[in-house]
């Protein structure tokens, strides 16, 4: 019988097995990922927000380092930094919400990267990351400064609850578009009853890889899919085992 | 450029070799030595995430008062922030202090003010959300008539309609009692499982020094 240190690395060692091939695999031939329309339509919006001088809202919700939601937070704040590449020729910054004191610095960093990439530091400052306490006050909080700054759109990826209908009314009202991931089950269902693009699952931890992503990264998407078919078929084989 | 280098280097090392200590004390015997670093890291995360609140009220602070400061769209909503974040901070202070006298001898008024202002306004804003869902349903068939969105709108139906207490549509009570036990949990399951085979795969690229949110 297995326990559970020794699956966690069995579990690690598949895992990078996986992504190893899956970038050797990236490398030499062109992997051609599944379309996914929200990560069509990030880039659509990062160029309308530039070209009419608006800002984006991006929102990390609760997701935060320390957690459980860790790696949730490290790839939000990911896709935030490819997107803010792009806005910071721009001198509306993004926007960039969260709960979690712990993650802030993280949050200040991944857009200072960004305007430290594209040598526009002058425009950059450190308070468009913006802390609010948890629960409904966040909701109200992100989702009226978002509309103060009119914001053109709203990208909410990360661990939210059923407050995101909160966030997703408000931008709806002021005709912002919604783009929404949540890691929570009830966050998932009002994202995708709100928003104008969802993101399910684990399609959020994939985005590094469709927003110009390394081999490496367009690997891990492979090692999911691996991961994802060794779980079906243990799914089965426990089902005909219980017949 | 060299600089660079080294601390992209640097940050890389510190993150792969935490990362592999965590894993390994984490999921070692308690009491060995790698167990016990792990406690000891989770420790200190604990502190940083107790000093990291101060950084988060701080930072509220300062952007409101940025706001107020230059006059910005809103700015009225920044001055009643502030001054309610001074008031508690003040009401907290005094509560330590033990000022309160007669009927209020003894009392918490920071936690009273809380219970009083923010639960009840959470506890408001809550009760809004069926509304806000019910009207997203709507509004997403408006949008687009998609098989999904035909099938979200009728499982919205069927969980409120099965909630009335009528005999008459006790055949939806059930329903929405199957609706639940069988597809929602398939699809709840489904949903958490691809949550968590992404993490794992993203946790993997973090502890191989791929992800670039650790450098500097």
């Amino acid at each position: 019988m297995i326990d559970n240190s020794e699956l966690i690395w069995v579990v690690v060692a598949i895992t990078f097995a996986a992504m190893m091939t899956g970038r050797f695999i990236a490398r030499r031939f062109t992997v051609r990922l599944r379309p996914i329309r929200a990560y069509e339509t990030l880039p659509v919006l990062a160029a309308d927000a530039v070209e009419s001088a608006k800002r984006v809202h991006f929102s990390l919700g609760d997701s935060a380092l320390g957690s459980a939601s860790t790696v949730t937070a490290l790839v939000s704040a990911e896709i935030a930094y490819r997107m803010s590449e792009r806005l910071a020729i721009s001198r509306q910054l993004p926007l960039l919400t969260l709960t979690s004191p712990m993650t802030l610095p993280l949050a200040q960093d991944t857009l200072r990267r960004a305007y430290l990439y594209r040598r526009t530091m002058d425009y950059y400052r450190s308070s468009t990351a913006v802390w609010y306490p948890p629960g409904l006050a966040f909701a109200a909080g992100a989702a009226s400064l978002s509309a103060d700054l009119d914001a053109d759109s709203n990208i909410l990826l990360g661990r939210f609850g059923t407050n995101l209908a909160l966030l997703g009314e408000s931008a709806l009202r002021h005709s912002q578009t919604v783009i929404a991931h949540s890691d929570l089950l009830e966050g998932q269902a009002v994202a995708f009853a709100q928003a104008r693009e969802v993101l399910l699952g684990e399609e959020l931890y994939a985005g590094p890889a469709y927003l110009g992503g390394t081999a490496l990264e367009r690997g891990s998407v492979l090692a999911q899919d691996v991961l994802r078919w060794l779980v079906i078929l243990g799914i089965i084989a426990v089902a005909l085992q219980a017949i | 450029m060299n600089n660079h280098r080294l601390l992209h280097f640097l940050s890389s090392l510190t993150v792969i070799s935490v990362g592999v200590a965590m894993l390994v004390g984490l999921s070692s015997d308690w009491g060995t030595p790698a167990a016990s670093f792990a406690a000891f890291v989770l420790r200190l995360v604990t502190v940083i995430a107790a000093v990291a609140v101060f950084v988060g009220v701080f930072n509220l602070l300062a952007v409101h008062l940025g706001r107020l400061a230059r006059s910005e769209r809103g700015w009225p909503y920044s001055l009643l922030a502030l001054l309610t974040a001074a008031g508690v901070i003040a009401l907290r202070i005094l509560d330590r202090a033990e000022v309160w006298s007669g009927d209020l001898e003894g009392e918490q008024m920071s936690a009273r003010a809380f219970e009083a202002v923010q639960v009840s306004l959470e506890s408001a804003l809550a009760g809004l959300l069926v509304f806000f869902l019910v009207y997203a349903a709507y509004r997403l068939m408006r949008r687009q008539v998609t098989i999904w969105s035909v099938l979200f709108t009728l499982a919205v139906l069927v969980a409120l309609v099965g909630w009335i207490p009528l005999e008459e549509t006790s055949a939806l009570a059930d329903a929405r009692d199957w609706l639940v036990r069988v597809p929602v949990s398939a699809g709840a399951r489904g949903i958490l499982i691809g949550v968590g085979l992404g993490t794992v795969a993203a946790g993997v690229r973090v502890l191989t020094g791929q992800d670039r949110s650790i450098r500097g």
